[in-house]
């Protein structure tokens, strides 16, 4: 558990004052200074239109790791809440519900996101929409499958006949049992909506410029791959690290809570 | 009164429950004997509503039983309650405002429970300390029914008793009907003010402890009569 | 048996059909006007709204929804893809042609995958917890946090621009395609290692192995008849996951390295919002999806009988 709060401080803390540090206004045109090496002025050096590509690293952090939090984040709600209802109600809701999420897993999520950002518009909603529609899956069965377990259990009967309201039997009941398994799942869905969030921006139907996003800054600098060739570097190493950062720690968390439930 | 009238529940292709037909007055103690897989979880599932009954009718004084806030004692005492939360929240969970004054602590003096067991979590208590703060949480809000699910199975011997005279005496002080589901016959036959008889779902007889106990009308009914017996939990001349 | 196969069949059914509509849904409600954006793709600069309403009628864009859905089924189920709503071409030929170009790709990939992963989760398995074990773990972690695009982008600086010793871009010959098959086949290395691992690892540490040997059952019959087979559990369960991943890879690894192939085809066809195109790419992917999973949902049963799917 430790090691998804510091996580998530170490994130929301890049994303947060990262851009504090950024030394230049990152959509700043500077042409005369167009893809220049790494040096004292420019750390990283900058890209085609002369806008320094440090600063554009630390201000992509709030793009890339500020939406994939929200995307993940939404998609936790949808995906619990459904999963929810497919349980609790029984019969043929959940014949219905699951059916509906398989539909939606039978189908690799990324290329559903593609086609629905690229459809609806490209930009930052629909790519939050893209991402949130097909990412809530996983949360859905998780959360089905602990309520079924929940459904008959002593506590929740009781709760029951006591007349709770279903809100307050979620709230007291379900949600702490959720939770654990839940933030699991959150952790593999936050590093796959970072790597959507690049994807899609790469191809083009993501964030739009001039925002500086890690995945749009990689279609910027593929272009200069054979004159400027770090420039493609830094992106996609500030990608794979906030992917691996968020990866070891959901692995963390998962043996935490193997260990608790087995027994030390 | 609780009135049940030709019930019978399907859980997929067999019958649980085949017209079960049953009536228990306000104020009395209903004593249902039968084996493990006889349909006692069924039946009180049936009752309160938790399952649908494929026919037939189940009533508390006319209307749905569900209505007049029947509570349950279960077997297994610490799952029924929250294992993340104090004990005292979830015996006030009946209740819509605070206890009413003095009620609380009348129960607890009753059921030989001081206030601090209360303020641990189900863990943190002994089996018997849970079922008697079961009995605690189905009493509170002061039901006109309370069903116990197999109530002392999960205790031992001495609690057993002291659980038993327990649930009866507070019957006598509050007065609720109390639907007893038991494979203890000895139990029954002390405590019921009638038993009937569960097998494979059926009914198979209904009669006053005394009269069950002197001479049961079905064969069932007498091989579980003689081999409570032979095992020492009634005895002979009842 | 044959109950529980007609039931995942049914299930199957019940999905495409979902995805079809789902599919066709969502285009159908895609915001902007989808004549126009034909009308500007085909004639360019020559826009009336008379030539928009044409457009709208030759590509049936004016009929209501359930309508116009059930006109799209009806032939799809004889896999008749229509046309292209801006060429005016059948579907199918330019289908295939792209198919030609990615199945290749995809099958060199996962031969790569396996072909790495496999005697790489061996090797670690032999000392577990051994530097062997832990570094091929530390190397498959990284590998799965690498989106393919960068890991092209990447092998391109590296063996195109550097040492250039392959072409980087396009598909005209056979060696354009070893960028794109190792960029793709390293990330299905970097999973299926980790899971073929752990895999192998939980199958030995079952316990009645320790008897078989006391026994005196050899390893390699251990091995072939008890270690495997329960190793194949998960990595089927893998497979229609790496499915996935291979897809989702082909639609990048296409972009990067120029390739025409289905990936290209459809960031095409959205871009010009050419429906006739996506609804087929999308359907089709569906098809392989459930196709490829149905088979692996059968394969379990026989595996393990008591299994009753994945996810019972």
């Amino acid at each position: 558990m430790r090691s998804v709060v510091m996580l998530a401080v170490v994130m929301v803390t890049v994303a947060g004052i990262g851009p504090l540090f950024a030394p230049y206004d990152p959509t700043a045109i500077n042409i005369p200074n167009r893809l220049s090496p790494p040096s004292s002025e420019f750390p990283l050096g900058t890209d085609a239109l002369g806008r320094d590509i440090l600063s554009r690293i630390l201000h992509g952090a709030r793009w890339s790791l500020g939406l994939a939090f929200v995307v993940s984040l939404i998609s936790l709600v949808i995906g619990t809440a459904i999963g929810l209802l497919a349980a609790l109600g029984g019969g043929l809701t959940d014949w219905v519900t699951m059916r509906t999420t398989d539909s939606f897993l039978a189908f690799p999520e990324l290329v559903a996101a593609i086609v629905i950002a690229g459809l609806t518009g490209g930009g930052t909603w629909s790519l939050i929409f893209a991402l949130a529609v097909t990412g809530w899956m996983r949360y859905a069965r998780v959360a089905r499958g602990i309520g079924l377990s929940l459904k008959t259990r002593g506590y929740v009967i009781q709760a029951q006949l006591a007349g709770m309201s279903g809100l307050a039997i979620a709230r007291w009941h379900y949600l702490p049992s959720l939770l654990p398994s839940l933030t699991v799942v959150w952790t593999g869905m936050f590093a796959r909506a970072i790597l959507g969030i690049s994807a899609l921006g790469f191809l083009g139907f993501g964030v739009q410029p001039p925002n500086p996003e890690w995945g749009s800054m990689l279609l910027d600098a593929r272009v200069h791959i054979r004159s400027t060739p770090l420039q493609m570097i830094w992106p996609g190493l500030a990608v794979v690290i906030s992917v691996l950062a968020i990866n070891l720690a959901g692995d963390a968390l998962r043996d935490a809570l193997a260990e608790e439930r087995d027994g030390p | 009164m609780l009135e049940l009238t030709k019930v019978s529940v399907k859980r997929g292709k067999t019958p649980t429950l085949r017209d079960v037909s049953l009536r228990l007055p306000a104020g009395q103690t209903l004593a249902v004997v039968g084996e493990s897989g006889a349909g006692k979880s069924t039946l009180i599932a049936t009752i309160l509503g938790l399952l649908k009954p494929t026919s037939g009718t189940v009533a508390w004084c006319g209307a749905a039983v569900r209505a007049c806030r029947p509570a349950l004692v279960m077997q297994e005492p610490r799952a029924a309650f929250n294992p993340a939360l104090s004990l005292r929240r979830s015996v006030m969970e009946p209740l819509r405002r605070g206890p009413a004054e003095g009620r609380l602590e009348r129960l607890c003096a009753g059921l030989d429970l001081s206030a601090e067991i209360l303020d641990r979590r189900p863990g943190e208590v002994s089996i018997g300390q849970a079922q008697r703060v079961g009995i605690l949480r189905a009493l509170i809000a002061a039901p006109p029914l309370v069903l116990f699910d197999e109530p002392l199975s999960a205790l031992d011997a001495v609690t057993q008793k002291q659980t038993a005279r327990l649930i009866s005496d507070l019957q006598r002080e509050e007065g609720f009907a109390a639907l007893i589901v038991t494979h203890d016959l000895g139990y029954a036959v002390a405590h019921g003010d009638e038993i009937a008889v569960l097998k494979a779902g059926r009914i198979e007889e209904i009669a006053s402890p005394r009269a069950f106990a002197l001479a049961p009308q079905s064969d069932y009914g007498r091989q579980l009569r003689d081999a409570a017996i032979a095992l020492g939990s009634l005895e002979a001349a009842a | 048996m044959i109950a529980a196969l007609a039931g995942l069949l049914l299930r199957a059914v019940v999905v495409l059909f979902g995805t079809a509509l789902l599919t066709f849904a969502l285009l159908w409600n895609s915001p902007g006007d989808p004549a126009q954006a034909i009308a500007m793709a085909r004639f360019d600069a020559l826009l009336t709204d008379d030539v928009i309403d044409q457009v709208r009628v030759e590509a049936g864009l004016d009929r209501t929804f359930w309508v116009a859905f059930l006109d799209w089924l009806g032939p799809l189920l004889r896999l008749d893809f229509g046309h292209s709503s801006v060429t005016g071409r059948p579907v199918w030929p330019d289908l295939s042609n792209a198919m030609g170009y990615t199945f290749p790709l995809a099958l060199a990939a996962l031969v790569i995958g396996i072909g790495v992963s496999l005697p790489l989760a061996y090797l670690a398995t032999r000392r577990p917890g051994g530097w062997l074990d832990r570094a091929s773990v530390a190397v498959a972690t990284l590998g799965t946090a690498i989106p393919a695009y960068w890991l092209g982008l990447l092998l391109i600086l590296i063996f195109a621009v550097h040492l250039a010793w392959l072409p980087a871009m396009g598909a005209r010959t056979p060696a354009h395609g070893i960028l794109p098959a190792v960029t793709l086949g390293l990330g299905v290395a970097a999973s299926l290692t980790r899971i073929i691992r752990s895999g192998i690892l939980e199958a030995r540490a079952r316990p009645f192995l320790p008897a078989l040997r006391r026994r005196g059952v050899g390893s390699a019959a251990i091995g072939r008849d008890h270690v495997a087979p329960h190793a194949a559990v998960p990595v089927l369960t893998v497979l229609g996951l790496e499915l996935a991943f291979l897809l989702e890879g082909l639609v990048l690894v296409e972009a990067i390295f120029g390739r025409p192939g289905l990936g290209s085809f459809l960031v095409t066809a959205i871009m010009a919002r050419d429906f006739p195109h996506v609804q087929a790419v999308v359907v089709l992917t569906a098809l392989i999806f459930v196709t490829v999973n149905l088979v692996i949902d059968v394969a379990y049963r026989i595996l393990d009988p008591r299994i009753g799917g994945r996810d019972a």
